[in-house]
């Protein structure tokens, strides 16, 4: 008895002091837009790149006393998003920007919140119920522009291995049907291996690494990857081959993949084997980390009761051997002037996603996406 | 105890023992209760029936399908295809279902929803029952396969479920007084009081509590087992119907998340893993209180990076207000230590006596004279039961590599396959050694993925390239495993916090610390060595296999030739004997805890090294086959009996056959569904023998 009234007693000095925290916080917005983010699983760094670049465009000088941004994680578990954003409408929510875990699990609930007047905008991945903001790229044309360049530089025949991203996602379903109805039409084109690469360079590496076990680099021609070029190219130096002999990669827009597209022998600042230029023949194509900004950007216009379409197809972010630059800072001003990678004595991490431009969010540059700082 | 019994009246008694025997179940109530309240309290308007009603719907489906789980676990059981079936039943509901059709039969759909659940669970009934294998490795078994049928029958989130089906499962019962969920969720509880009051029910704690003595008084155990899987079965096929009307889609991937959580819904319900001990009532409101959790970090406005840490913590007080009695294992350690204090004050501690030999004469004579006398029986015969459990991972292996010899080619005398085999399976070997000393002891380590994420993170982040530094980033990674080791030792230990809620907590405190160390971008890079370590040849070996080979030997001699792991062993076999042997059960619990976080360390830095680069969630993908290879190579869950020889045949097996099927162009979910049925296969031999 003693305990449980202690405990109830702790509950309400908590709860007192969390309720003059959030009447304070309230008294402040009263002008701002209550502005949701609900995240879904953090814990990769594609995630946490996008969540960066939200808070920054919150916290840019234009944005920041006009939305009051709460960010909040669900999880992997569809379920928990749902009562999430519910708590979110309950909480007085004006928009929430949303990467939703699926794209027909929330429907119910975006509807629920459309219909008490809560704009809701999805990033990267799409819901389909008919009254959310949907924010992403074309995932059908990445897969076929990729499929269509790496047959290309195949000269119509050889030997592909595939690595795809999580089985039973639609981001994964649409790129990877795109991709293998081009490999379909070309009949000396084989596919010799496939595996789930979830997404991951360190997955990447551990299936290429159990399709070589019984394989030779020798015997592939090409490689379509939505996650892993970098990592194919460094197992290839590894397993001995030289910079001129890299297999052409068509993936993703990780910053070591566009680092090792450079002509080899460009002086890099902290470029280190295999996170340096190779000239690696490279189709480099991203779901950019910007989307989630672009999101919040959008449903403030929205909010400020402009016109915004329903469905925002992002132009694909797409760097070829052909277009690939260096930037010196990664400002927003130098990406516009049509450089896409970064030194990695700036970026350490190879995995890291290189694809931040957009010409439609001037405020967050490369600071935004590493540590959440917009531009000035 | 007695004296109190004996002093009050029979009736306050009687109400005593009820009270105690579901004080998991009413903790569990009041903690739920609190935290609406608190909710409510915080909240900007009071509750209305509408939240009442949104939040019954947000924790039906874990509810019921934890009911499901609960009833497994009481039966001594563990049930790991309960997310795949949710997965399963929504996606032939939203395939086969006409959306259109604005009038569904209600019923009709919801048996067919019921009839699939009950089906897997006869099919994993049937293994555990009839043919007495263990429960983890044929429901992880099924796991595989089912997500191979879901996927087979919808490969992408669409479909529909027709709307009346919602408007019914989410509608309102009794309009604005009694949300449609909290029925059918009471409807399952009547059904559970109803069957617990049967003999079944008796039958069922009888089981989970000791299957020997209930098989001598003449229960029939293998019915009982098989019957428990296929009503939880049936339990997960209504969460299916359940989630369906809820998102009015199919999602394949939509249950598989609930896993996890339903566990931690079982145990902060009062349930008590291994079984004869809880109830559903408790999981209930155990699923309830992790689902508040999302609202409570919404009103705290709990940022992003600290929401795991603050989940986690939230998880073990929930848990910990339960210990707040005069029996909780906290209790008992704070008076043990009192009294332990009290002894040393009076000098008369163990170690505080002069060190006399106290043995009796005779014994010692006759001792070593008895040694000599009997022969040593024969190799075989010393090691049968160790050859039994271990061999079979090896003799699959063998078939797996002759098959991908047959099939690929290029595998028996090719250096660079059993390479490739050896460095692939290093992960799972060094994880095997860790995750198998806990399970030896009947533990589980579920903070194993952030274990590794982090130690893999802070390395890199800290070496950065230099190999220098990787002389003093090594060591204080591997300190750090050990604090954070020691750390689920001692909540397990001294707290009496059980230990999947413990590690799963500390999992996600590992991840908020990781995403607060990296800022969610985690820097810095692989040394030279260490990549050279991982993916560089040494006369056409990779180095860390000579290193895996070394920590083979170490592991071995480790677990069979030290006092170590002759106390694992006691332990696993009973903690209560083992302490009455004189082993020191904390100590050695916290050690076992604190290897497996180095384990998991060594492998996250093993994986930076291999990757070239650490990465948020590089060790997501090890949790389950760190406990698949333990349980393939023939370790009992419930703790006692394993060698380490047979879990890294196991991690050999799992790798190879992973690497077969990678050589394939099969799709995805036929390569699941094939993984599921070889892994089942492969454990057909490690089959109990009859209980008589």
């Amino acid at each position: 008895m003693g305990i449980g009234s202690k405990a109830r007693r702790l509950a309400l000095l908590v709860g007192m002091a969390a309720s003059a925290l959030s009447l304070t916080t309230a008294a402040q917005a009263a002008e701002k837009y209550k502005i949701f983010l609900s995240m879904s699983y953090i814990g990769n760094d594609w995630q946490a790149e996008a969540a960066n670049m939200v808070k920054a465009l919150a916290a840019h000088k234009n944005y920041a006393d006009k939305v009051d941004l709460q960010v909040q994680v669900a999880g992997p578990n569809a379920q928990r998003q749902i009562q999430q954003i519910n708590a979110m409408v309950q909480g007085g929510a004006k928009a929430i920007v949303v990467y939703p875990i699926s794209p027909t699990a929330l429907n119910q609930v975006v509807k629920n919140a459309c219909d008490k007047g809560v704009k809701i905008f999805a990033y990267d991945a799409e819901i389909t119920e008919p009254c959310a903001y949907n924010v992403h790229i074309d995932q059908e044309e990445a897969g076929r522009v990729t499929a269509e360049w790496l047959v290309d530089k195949m000269g119509g025949k050889g030997n592909i291995v595939a690595i795809t991203g999580v089985p039973g996602t639609s981001v994964d379903d649409q790129r990877t049907k795109a991709a293998k109805e081009v490999f379909a039409k070309h009949p000396d084109i084989k596919i010799v291996g496939e595996a789930v690469g979830m997404w991951s360079q360190a997955v990447a590496r551990t299936e290429l690494s159990k399709i070589l076990a019984t394989r030779n680099w020798d015997d592939i021609d090409g490689l379509w990857m939505q996650v892993g070029c970098f990592t194919a190219n460094a197992m290839q130096l590894e397993a001995g081959k030289t910079a001129k002999d890299l297999i052409p990669c068509a993936g993703e827009g990780s910053n070591g993949g566009r680092i090792q597209m450079l002509p080899e022998g460009t002086e890099v600042e902290g470029a280190a084997s295999p996170y340096a230029p190779l000239g690696a023949q490279r189709i480099s194509y991203a779901s950019p980390p910007y989307s989630g900004a672009l999101a919040l950007k959008l449903a403030v216009d929205a909010l400020d009761g402009k016109e915004v379409a329903k469905t925002t197809i992002l132009p694909l972010p797409i760097v070829t051997s052909e277009t690939i630059k260096l930037c010196e800072e990664g400002t927003w001003d130098e990406m516009k002037a049509g450089c896409n990678a970064f030194k990695p004595s700036l970026v350490s991490n190879p995995g890291w996603f290189a694809s931040i431009f957009s010409d439609q969010t001037p405020e967050v540059g490369l600071a935004a996406a590493l540590v959440g700082q917009p531009e000035d | 105890m007695t004296n109190t019994a004996l002093a009050n009246p029979v009736s306050t008694s009687a109400l005593r023992r009820t009270l105690s025997r579901n004080s998991g179940t009413i903790i569990a109530g009041v903690v739920f209760a609190l935290l609406l309240g608190f909710v409510d309290w915080v909240s900007a308007g009071p509750l209305t029936y509408f939240d009442i009603s949104f939040l019954s719907s947000g924790g039906a489906t874990s509810a019921i399908a934890a009911v499901g789980q609960t009833i497994v676990i009481l039966s001594g059981g563990f049930d790991l295809s309960a997310g795949a079936v949710i997965s399963l039943v929504n996606v032939v509901l939203a395939s086969s279902m006409d959306p259109m059709a604005m009038e569904a039969s209600i019923v009709g759909w919801t048996l067919v929803g019921i009839a699939i659940g009950m089906a897997v669970g006869a099919f994993n009934g049937f293994f555990i029952a009839v043919l007495r294998m263990q429960p983890i490795v044929v429901t992880l078994s099924t796991m595989f396969i089912l997500q191979g049928v879901t996927l087979l029958v919808m490969d992408k989130p669409g479909g529909g479920i027709a709307a009346n089906l919602g408007a019914f499962y989410l509608g309102d019962a009794i309009e604005g007084w009694l949300p449609m969920p909290l029925v059918v969720i009471g409807v399952v509880l009547l059904l559970w009081l109803w069957l617990k009051g049967s003999r079944f029910g008796t039958a069922l704690y009888a089981v989970g509590s000791d299957p020997e003595s209930a098989a001598s008084v003449g229960v029939n155990v293998v019915l009982v087992r098989f019957l428990v899987y296929v009503i939880a079965g049936g339990c997960y096929g209504l969460a299916g119907v359940f989630i369906s009307a809820q998102t009015g889609s199919g999602d394949p991937l939509v249950g598989n998340p609930l896993l996890l959580s339903m566990f931690a819904a079982v145990v902060v319900g009062g349930t008590r893993l291994g079984g004869g001990q809880g109830g559903p009532v408790g999981t209930v409101f155990g699923a309830y209180i992790l689902m508040m959790v999302v609202n409570i970090l919404l009103v705290l406005n709990v940022s992003a990076y600290y929401s795991t840490i603050a989940e986690g913590t939230i998880l073990i007080l929930a848990v910990l207000a339960g210990s707040l009695s005069h029996g909780s294992v906290l209790a008992t350690q704070l008076r043990a230590g009192r009294a332990r204090f009290a002894a040393w004050r009076a000098g008369m501690l163990p170690s505080q006596l002069d060190r006399t030999d106290r043995r009796l004469k005779s014994f010692g004579a006759t001792g070593p004279a008895a040694g000599t006398l009997a022969a040593r029986p024969a190799f075989m015969l010393r090691h049968a039961e160790t050859l039994r459990f271990a061999l079979p991972a090896y003799i699959c292996l063998v078939a797996v590599v002759v098959v991908t010899q047959l099939v690929l080619g290029r595998a028996i005398l090719n250096p660079s396959y059993w390479n490739s085999l050896l460095v692939l399976s290093s992960f799972l070997a060094v994880l095997a050694l860790g995750q198998g000393t806990v399970i030896l002891t009947g533990g589980l380590d579920l903070s194993v993925p952030w274990t590794i994420g982090l130690s893999g993170i802070v390395l890199a982040g800290m070496v950065s390239g230099s190999d220098a530094a990787l002389a003093y980033a090594l060591p204080l990674v591997l300190l750090m495993a050990c604090v954070i080791g020691f750390a689920n030792g001692v909540g397990i230990v001294y707290l009496g916090i059980s230990p999947i809620v413990m590690t799963l907590a500390m999992n996600g405190i590992l991840q908020g610390a990781a995403l607060l160390y990296s800022q969610g971008t985690p820097a810095g890079f692989s040394s030279p060595l260490l990549r050279w370590f991982m993916t560089g040849k040494l006369a056409g070996i990779t180095p860390g296999v000579i290193f895996m080979i070394a920590f083979v030997a170490g592991a071995v001699l480790l677990l069979g030739k030290t006092p170590f792991g002759r106390r694992v062993y006691g332990i696993g076999n009973g903690v209560r004997a083992a302490q009455l042997s004189g082993i020191a059960v904390e100590k050695t619990l916290i050690l076992v805890y604190m290897l497996s976080a180095v384990c998991a360390a060594l492998v996250g830095a093993m994986l930076t090294g291999f990757s070239g680069q650490a990465s948020l969630g590089m060790g997501d993908d090890y949790l389950l086959p760190s406990i698949a290879v333990v349980v393939v190579g023939g370790a009992l869950i419930t703790g006692g009996r394993g060698h380490y020889l047979g879990m890294l045949g196991g991690a050999l097996l799992l790798t190879a056959l992973q690497m077969l099927l990678a050589g394939t162009t099969l799709p995805y979910a036929t390569r699941a569904i094939l993984y599921g049925l070889v892994v089942l296969g492969a454990v057909m031999a490690l089959r109990e023998r009859r209980i008589h």
